[in-house]
């Protein structure tokens, strides 16, 4: 009978060769699809606010995050819900999201719309973000799509959980 | 084969990763929605922080009570019961005390520390779904219960009329259906990929170095307990365990490193491989002739890796 072993594999004759992926992507949903996903046969209607330096000073006491965008993407839907886009940078990931808020203020949903990740300089270049907010799978950048599921990857969620106490900050201090 | 053109895919934040929901079909949307609820419901009746878990209300009980739990936290904590027993101890569920002395966990309100000595054996499980604690011991599922809800996800999914689909929990995936490509990430460099060849029917769990703080020796140290030595674990190595559930290749994970020397002959009495990725290459267990299975073994493809395994 054969026992099972570990059987060590010289680097010289690897059988899995490393592939080198400088840039990895996945979009899950656009911003209307989102919203019909958060607030299905709902009707939204946009109310971008744009926050003055009080505010933000004010939500970032309240969260203890960085108000980065004084611009906040914002709709208000027919039975008093909000909805709101809203961006996380990570040292490697940058991740758009949406907030899906009901009338109290609590939160309904949170869905991811964009993940990307990077390991040049790129996730914290404006340029290179640009390219995907609001995009859909089309974004022209240059990814291999074979690459899907990924394991070993123990990404933590903290940028959105931060960002998501920012968002809730900011309905307190500039939605109601 | 079927084409994963059409596939839904959506992503969440959850169980403190993204973890991702992906399905061929007709009913696909509905059925990743009720996949997302099942997965929260795991999440609030396990988590270690939430007051009102299953798992917080244990630890905080009085010792020799039983307690009441939901039927699936019964169903994870017989898994981890068993996976302790056959790992002698190297998997081990009531470590949340040390996590907590580690800073990996917060402290729970008033639960009065556990035992130093409180191992697995001082948890019991009763009938109808009730358990109790010999001794004061903090039990912590963080090495399970993801991998499980990844399975009772993915149930949903078939439930719902899927029958092609994948759940990866930041890593922890189960594939059913379509054959998926899967690739591991290095442990040292998250930029570069192993593929490792396709997946049905499949669960895959790593257990690796990317993401954690470096020390300044190049070792890092994770929310892992070697529960002998009674510290956290450092390690440079990621370890990868494919599985015929989420839940064994999640725990299993963390059998192979703590019990590197044993586990060949744990690994195929639940039908599962592992591949170990470190500085000194890629190390496969193989497949054993005499393998009792809790489960039906793996379909899985490697890509290249048929030599070997």
């Amino acid at each position: 009978m054969r026992t099972a072993q570990w059987t060590w594999l010289p680097a010289a004759c690897l059988p899995v060769a490393a592939i080198s992926i400088p840039a990895y992507a996945a979009t899950y949903l656009t911003v209307e699809q989102a919203q019909q996903a958060i607030f299905p046969g709902e009707k939204l209607a946009p109310a971008n606010i744009t926050l003055t330096n009080e505010q933000a000073r004010e939500i970032a006491r309240r969260s203890d995050a960085n108000v980065r965008h004084k611009d906040i993407k914002l709709w208000k839907v027919a039975n008093g819900g909000f909805f709101v886009v809203d961006e996380v940078v990570g040292k490697h990931e940058f991740i758009t999201y949406a907030v899906g808020l009901n009338a109290d203020g609590t939160v309904k949903q949170i869905e991811i719309l964009t993940y990307r990740e990077s390991y040049g300089y790129e996730v914290r270049n404006a340029d290179w973000r640009a390219q995907f907010v609001g995009k859909n799978a089309a974004a022209p950048l240059k990814l291999n799509t074979d690459i899907k599921n990924i394991s070993g990857a123990t990404l933590s969620c903290r940028h959105i959980a931060d960002g998501v106490k920012r968002v809730l900050a900011t309905y307190e201090v500039a939605f109601k | 084969m079927k084409s994963l053109s059409n596939e839904i895919r959506r992503a969440r934040p959850l169980l403190g990763t993204l973890v991702e929901v992906g399905a061929l079909g007709e009913n696909a949307a509905p059925a990743i929605e009720a996949a997302f609820r099942e997965i929260e419901i795991i999440h609030r009746l396990m988590s270690f922080h939430e007051i009102d878990s299953d798992i917080a209300r244990l630890n905080r009980a009085p010792l020799l009570t039983a307690q009441q739990v939901d039927a699936r936290t019964y169903e994870v904590l017989s898994w981890a019961q068993k996976i302790s027993a056959l790992s002698d101890g190297a998997f081990d569920i009531t470590v949340g005390g040390k996590l907590v002395a580690a800073g990996f966990l917060p402290k729970p309100e008033d639960a009065e520390w556990p035992s130093e000595e409180a191992n697995f054996r001082d948890l019991s499980l009763l009938s109808d779904n009730r358990v109790l604690l010999r001794r004061r011991a903090w039990v912590d599922l963080g090495g399970i219960a993801k991998g499980y809800a990844v399975d009772r996800a993915a149930a949903t999914l078939k439930r719902n009329g899927v029958d092609s689909g994948i759940v990866n929990a930041g890593g922890d995936l189960y594939a059913f259906g379509a054959p998926q490509p899967i690739h591991i990430r290095h442990p040292e460099d998250a930029s570069q990929l192993f593929s490792l060849g396709t997946l049905t029917d499949a669960a895959v769990a790593s257990s690796s170095g990317c993401f954690t703080e470096r020390r300044e020796d190049g070792s890092s140290a994770d929310p892992l307990v070697e529960p002998r030595r009674n510290t956290t674990v450092r390690w440079q190595q990621s370890v990868t365990v494919v599985a015929p559930r989420c839940l064994i290749a999640d725990a299993l994970t963390k059998v192979v490193r703590l019990a590197p020397r044993r586990a060949p002959k744990i690994l195929p009495q639940f039908g599962a491989q592992a591949i170990i990725i470190d500085g000194r290459g890629v190390r496969c267990i193989a497949q054993s002739a005499r393998r009792r299975s809790l489960g039906n073994p793996p379909r899985f493809r490697p890509a290249q890796m048929q030599e070997i395994i």
